[in-house]
């Protein structure tokens, strides 16, 4: 290689770093981090960036120069220079990349384990899931839909779930884990800014996944202990309340029914505005109907819906008082 | 079409030029059980998960009653030694046919024949008299999943062998061309020590 | 289709009369596929009957019986089975016979062939098929989501259609497309007339489309199409629609069908070289299948086992993987895995094999440290197995295995640099001649070296939690799967096509091809980085509305993709009958696959050829690959002459 050929190769790898510098820095991808544990990971995200910019500039340039120098002239038929390889170079190309991708498994591994620390009276919260409901549960018994969070404290959150697979993922929090039948899982955060923070459920868990969301309040420490103080006034949900009301938003029915007395607008499920008619085709008494409808939902299917749709966990997640009252309210709330 | 391939006059192959000494029916063999016993893997990894990981008290664990779930060992080691036998047989068979012996291969693979017969509608008794179903907890489903896979492949196997008895008495094998039997017979052996494993892990361990 | 002509050789005389009835065909198959199929649920029907169950015609039996009975008696009347019923029966066989080998019409490509020139074109046409059908259902689903909110599909039609989109790409599409390019010239390439066991190779083929129905059909199932994602992880699997028996089932054909060939390659490889073409002679693709298939014979059994669970779930009640019986839920994951990572190496190092052959010919320079080359295959395949669980870094599972998986993750992208370091000192210096497949190769390496990077970091635990199951996912998938797999499989048809057809593909077309897909691509894939970090969920028919001017502008590319296919099939069509007739070795290369007439005669080789040095000599004074017998083609100008 020549001198002249080294320096174009250089400059190729430089206007290739620097675009993909400029894509890497001027696009904001990551969401302004809200909690520590969030700093840690953006941290080692901008780390691999790093690494990541200069792997693909050297590559590029390399594949630049090939395409711009040694293209075949018009009938030139010889061949090239016969190289079989070169020892050194490929000692270089294999022991770079072993010890990149080590550095980048050391900081990997520091940053989970740190975010894996709890400290020692973390508030613990558990989340319970299923479809398409979040609740959460505080240390003094009381269960509600909107996770509220103090700032600056360690939350563990224990999540377990009553069907299938779901997760819990706040982008800001950088913290995501499923939430798994059968067993208990659990992350850490600190959350480091006030506000309001949409949570999601990334695993695909039946028809209402894309709406399976709830909200994460971060709150000033004193607004929280405030609130928690006073907690016992706010709705009472599924675990302990019956109110007919609160059981249908615990339950997540709004997710997948338009409903105008619950406040609900899901286009999963038909509408519970009119349920006589169904029932009256149904051949039930309005009551009845309501109720099979929720534990059976496949037994009478609302016109143009498939089976299997509505999920058939309710049987078993729906105590009996909080059926009943649930019940009297759809068919208090219907025409 | 180029000229070289209507130079291309005579009929067939150009002689096969074999680059291993090994079979390529008894490489492929080797190649299946290979990926066979990874099937088996699959599912001894199911039970690994459902006894070790979920159920790392009790197993068998307890069924309605209270009691832990009965499992049929003796019945089933009887069987075990049934099975064993069958694969000195199909290799008594394999020797005959080796030395010229036609009786002896006649007689070894119907015994085999029978033997394995005889293990499978054993299994199929005890399915019946077992006294739990699939959906009876996660050691039904390992249970059956493990010994109803290897049944199945015994039930593949005794089709295996019917075939090699029927070519036996056919005639179709001798001492320098038997690769059939040869290929038949490293399956069978497959499916006996396969089941050793099976039985230790689903009615021993 | 005037393709494989061999005057000489003809296929079984067509009988007449009700001979047509009972002799292999389409004939026979209108009788044996409803008659083996109804006996089929006929026995679920009595076995449930005598065991007094209720109801006696269920419909989750009877769909798993069916899928299985009603192909079956398919294969039985294309005669898929004839010879080993034959066999089985002590009729005299001749196991060398040749009937039904090679190709004179099209009729030839639609029965049972053993020719594999013929199983190679059969496996690359069904998948450009199926390509471009799970393509327009990703086509279809763009179209919901070029718009926040509901438009034209439910979510249950919506997740059937990625669900379909999903696993018709990967176990229809690159897994047999690549079995299929390499059915056509493995054997040429090693120097044998055919492959080890043609019989059991034109059964793997036939496996294939009936796969592919199977997939198809269960989106019409009674009851809703499967819709639990190309993963269909338990429990929600088992909970699903009817339709996923037929995917679980499908899963088994295409299954098999996969491991059949990788045996039938891996015999063919280590059992019939030509005398001197050792190891470390033969091409690269042929490394890279010998690994591919390793890999699938031992790998592909495990998602054979996760299917069968799902469906013992639900169809015995049994309880593998419920909790509620005792089960135990990320074992679906591990076992999955177990196999889906190992696949995606299946979907690609075949076609680091073509990248290989390709760069190689048309930069006119021997393959650059080749011997490392064959030994990072080697590599890819052990490490592979060791790393499955980066998928389930937010599974919820034992916290101590995410630092092992995550060290031997990042280790994989050694080997794989190796090989791209290589690519490009191959072409450094070369005499490169970008034509079509030299374009798709050097376009190939650098997307390919995006979706690995991105491959890289979703490896790093810490920054996997945050991206895990968002759309940063899906662009990691498609740079390597569309980007990497897809980019070979065009190298590979394109290189190929000459050789197969005897003509040459139209150049300016190939070209506008491969920059159409090259934008189209980067434009619909790259902004999903970014909708992922955002915060925008995978699988999803709705979203939030800050995400819709994005996920706007990836539809629209996503049109310039599908418009780009129509072209290359295009292409492909009027070329086979319009393009330019060339000679054997229009690339000048020195394989052995070049070295026989396009398309190659039905043996191959009039005598068997002799190997005499390595496979890339370009350049090197007087160096040749192999002798072949005196009339075999025309005089070839191999390099350095
Ligand atoms: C062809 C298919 C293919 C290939 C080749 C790869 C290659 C890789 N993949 Fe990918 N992957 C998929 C297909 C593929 N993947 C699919 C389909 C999924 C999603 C499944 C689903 O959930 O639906 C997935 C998901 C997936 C995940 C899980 C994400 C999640 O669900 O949370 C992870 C995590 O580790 C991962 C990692 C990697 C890595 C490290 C590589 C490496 O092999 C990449 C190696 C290559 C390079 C690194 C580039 C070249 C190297 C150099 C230029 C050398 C220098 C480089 C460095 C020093 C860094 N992949
Ligand atoms: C090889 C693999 C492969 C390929 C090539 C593609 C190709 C494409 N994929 Fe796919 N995709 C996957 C594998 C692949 N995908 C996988 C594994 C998933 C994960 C699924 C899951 O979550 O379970 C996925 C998921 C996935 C998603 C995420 C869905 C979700 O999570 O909700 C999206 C979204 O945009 C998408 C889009 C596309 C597009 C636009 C193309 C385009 O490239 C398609 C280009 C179009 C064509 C090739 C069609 C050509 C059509 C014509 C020419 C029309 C002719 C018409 C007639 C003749 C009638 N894919
Ligand atoms: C996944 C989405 C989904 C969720 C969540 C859901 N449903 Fe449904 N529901 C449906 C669908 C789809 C139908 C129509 C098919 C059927 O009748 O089974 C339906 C039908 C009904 C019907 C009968 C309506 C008619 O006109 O026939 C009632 C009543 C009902 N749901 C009540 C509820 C209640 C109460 C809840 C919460 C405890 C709930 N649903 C949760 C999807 C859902
Ligand atoms: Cu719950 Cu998605
Ligand atoms: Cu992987």
């Amino acid at each position: 290689m020549t001198r002249g050929s080294i320096f174009k190769l250089f400059a190729y790898a430089v206007v290739a770093g620097a675009i993909t510098t400029a894509v890497a820095v001027f696009i904001p991808w990551l969401p302004t981090a809200a909690t520590r544990q969030a700093d840690r990971m953006w941290f080692s995200i901008w780390f691999a960036e790093i690494i990541a910019i200069v792997v693909f500039a050297v590559v590029a340039a390399a594949l630049i120069y090939c395409v711009v120098e040694f293209r075949v002239k018009p009938g030139d038929t010889s061949d090239g220079p016969p190289t079989h390889g070169h020892t050194m170079l490929e000692i270089i190309w294999t022991a770079i990349p072993t010890v990149i991708v080590i550095a980048i498994t050391i900081v990997a591994a520091i940053v989970i384990h740190d975010n894996g620390k709890a400290g020692t009276n973390p508030l613990v919260i558990k989340v319970v899931t299923q479809q398409f409901t979040y609740q959460f549960e505080y240390p003094n018994g009381k269960t509600f839909n909107i996770l509220r969070l103090p700032k600056d404290r360690n939350v563990k959150l224990d999540l377990s779930s009553k069907d299938v697979i779901h997760s819990f993922w706040v982008p800001a929090f950088g913290q995501k884990t499923d939430a798994v039948p059968g067993i208990t899982t659990s992350i850490v955060i600190t959350p480091t800014r006030t506000g309001y923070y949409p949570i999601i459920c990334t695993q695909l868990c039946g028809l209402g996944h894309a709406l399976m969301r709830s909200e994460a309040i971060v709150l000033e420490s004193t607004e929280y202990d405030s609130w928690y103080a006073s907690a016992g006034e706010a709705p009472a949900a599924a675990a302990g309340g019956t109110d007919g009301k609160s059981v249908y938003t615990a339950a997540g029915c709004g997710a997948c029914h338009v409903f105008t007395a619950g406040g609900s607008a899901g286009t999963i499920g038909s509408s519970l505005d009119n349920l006589s008619v169904d029932a009256a085709k149904a051949g039930e008494e309005l009551n009845d109907f309501i109720r099979s409808s929720i534990t059976d939902p496949d037994t009478f299917l609302a016109p143009g819906y498939a089976k299997g749709v509505m999920p058939s966990t309710y049987k078993s997640s729906i105590s009996g008082a909080q059926l009943d009252s649930l019940v009297q309210y759809l068919a208090e709330n219907t025409k | 079409m180029s000229a070289a391939a209507e130079a291309h006059e005579h009929h067939g192959p150009p002689p096969i030029h074999y680059s291993s000494r090994i079979n390529p029916a008894v490489l492929g063999i080797f190649l299946f059980i290979g990926s066979e016993i990874m099937l088996f893997g699959s599912f001894f990894t199911a039970y690994f998960f459902d006894r070790i990981v979920a159920n790392p008290a009790q197993w068998p664990p307890l069924n309605e009653a209270g009691v832990p779930f009965e499992r049929p060992w003796f019945l089933a080691l009887i069987n075990t030694l049934i099975l064993v036998t069958s694969s000195f047989t199909i290799h008594w068979a394999t020797v005959s046919c080796k030395k010229g012996n036609r009786a002896g291969l006649q007689a070894g693979m119907v015994l085999t024949f029978l033997l394995g017969l005889t293990f499978l509608l054993t299994q199929v008794i005890e399915y019946h008299r077992i006294g739990f179903n699939t959906n009876d907890t996660a050691f039904a489903a390992t249970f059956f999943g493990l010994t109803g896979l290897h049944g199945c492949h015994v039930f593949i196997g005794l089709l295996i062998l019917l075939v090699i008895t029927i070519r036996a008495f056919r005639g179709h094998f001798s001492p320098s061309a038997h690769h059939g039997l040869e290929v038949g017979g490293i399956y069978w052996h497959f499916v006996d020590v396969m089941w050793i494993v099976v039985y230790v892990t689903v009615y021993v361990l | 289709m005037t393709s494989v002509t061999h005057d000489h050789h003809h296929a079984p005389a067509s009988p007449s009369g009700l001979r047509k009835l009972t002799a292999p065909g389409w004939y026979r198959v209108l009788w044996t596929t409803p008659l083996v199929g109804f006996i089929g649920l006929g026995i679920v029907g009595l076995i449930r009957w005598a065991a007094d169950w209720d109801p006696i015609w269920k419909s989750g039996p009877l769909a798993t019986v069916g899928t299985v009975s009603f192909p079956m008696g398919l294969l039985i009347g294309l005669g898929g089975f004839d010879f080993w019923t034959y066999y089985a029966s002590g009729k005299r066989t001749r196991p060398d016979s040749h009937d039904g080998h090679g190709a004179t019409s099209w009729r030839d490509y639609f029965r049972i062939n053993t020719d594999h020139k013929v199983i190679g074109i059969q496996y690359t046409v069904t998948t450009m098929l199926f390509f471009v059908i799970s393509g327009f259902m990703a086509l279809l689903f763009r179209a919901e989501l070029a718009q926040s909110g509901d438009q034209y599909f439910n979510p249950q039609t919506f997740n059937v259609l990625v669900t379909e989109h999903a696993i018709l790409m990967i176990l229809l599409v690159i897994i047999p497309a690549f079995a299929g390019l390499g059915n056509i010239v493995i054997p040429l390439m090693i120097g044998a007339a055919d492959m080890a066991f043609p019989k059991l190779n034109a059964l793997s083929y036939w496996l294939l489309p009936i796969a592919g129905v199977t997939f198809i059909a269960g989106m019409f199932a009674p009851g809703g199409g499967p819709s639990a994602g190309w993963t269909c992880y338990a429990p929600l699997c088992a909970h699903q629609p009817m339709g996923n028996i037929f995917f679980n089932m499908a899963v088994q054909w295409g299954g098999a069908s996969s491991i059949m060939t990788a045996l039938n390659f891996l015999v063919t490889i280590i059992t019939m070289r030509a005398p001197g073409m050792t190891f470390w002679r033969m091409p690269l693709l042929v490394w890279a299948n010998f690994s591919t298939s390793l890999l699938v014979v031992l790998a592909t059994p495990f998602i054979a086992g996760s299917q069968f669970f799902v469906l013992f779930d639900r169809v015995m009640h049994t309880n593998f993987f419920e909790a509620a019986g005792g089960g135990y839920v990320l074992g679906y994951q591990h076992i999955f895995w177990f196999y889906s990572h190992p696949a995606v190496y299946i979907m690609l190092l075949p076609g680091f094999g073509i990248i290989s052959e390709v760069i190689a010919v048309m930069s006119r320079k021997p393959i650059f440290g080749y011997r490392l080359m064959a030994l990072s295959l080697l590599a890819i395949l052990v490490l592979g197995f060791s790393v499955w669980a980066h998928h389930m870094y937010v599974a919820g599972m034992a916290g101590w295995l995410r630092v092992p998986m995550m060290a031997s993750t990042l280790l994989i992208a050694v080997p794989t640099g190796i090989k791209i370091f290589s690519w490009i000192a191959t072409m450094w210096n070369g005499k490169i001649n970008f034509n079509t497949p030299m374009l798709w190769a050097t376009g190939f390496i650098a997307t390919f070296v995006i979706g690995g990077l991105s491959g890289v970091w979703l490896g790093a635990v810490s920054i996997d939690i945050p991206v895990s199951s968002t759309y940063f996912i899906v662009a990691h998938i498609h740079y390597v799967l569309f980007g990497g797999s897809v980019f070979t499989i065009f190298t590979g048809i394109y290189y190929w096509y000459p050789k197969v057809t005897g003509r040459m593909y139209n150049e300016k077309l190939g070209k506008l091809h491969f920059w159409m897909t090259f934008i189209g691509f980067n434009a619909t894939f790259f902004p999903m980085h970014y909708l992922g970090t955002q915060g925008m969920p995978r699988r999803v028919a709705d979203y939030a509305p800050r995400f819709q001017e994005l996920n706007a502008f990836a539809s629209i590319a996503s049109y310039l993709l599908g418009a780009s296919t129509a072209l290359f099939l295009f292409n492909m069509i009027w070329s086979w009958t319009k393009g330019e007739v060339v000679g054997s070795n229009p690339w000048r290369a020195m394989t052995l696959e070049w070295q026989v007439s396009s398309p190659p005669p039905t043996f191959n080789f009039d005598e068997v050829p002799q190997i005499v040095g390595g496979p890339y000599e370009f350049g090197v004074p007087g160096a040749r690959h192999a002798i072949l017998g005196s009339a075999q083609a025309e005089p070839v100008a191999t390099g350095g002459h």
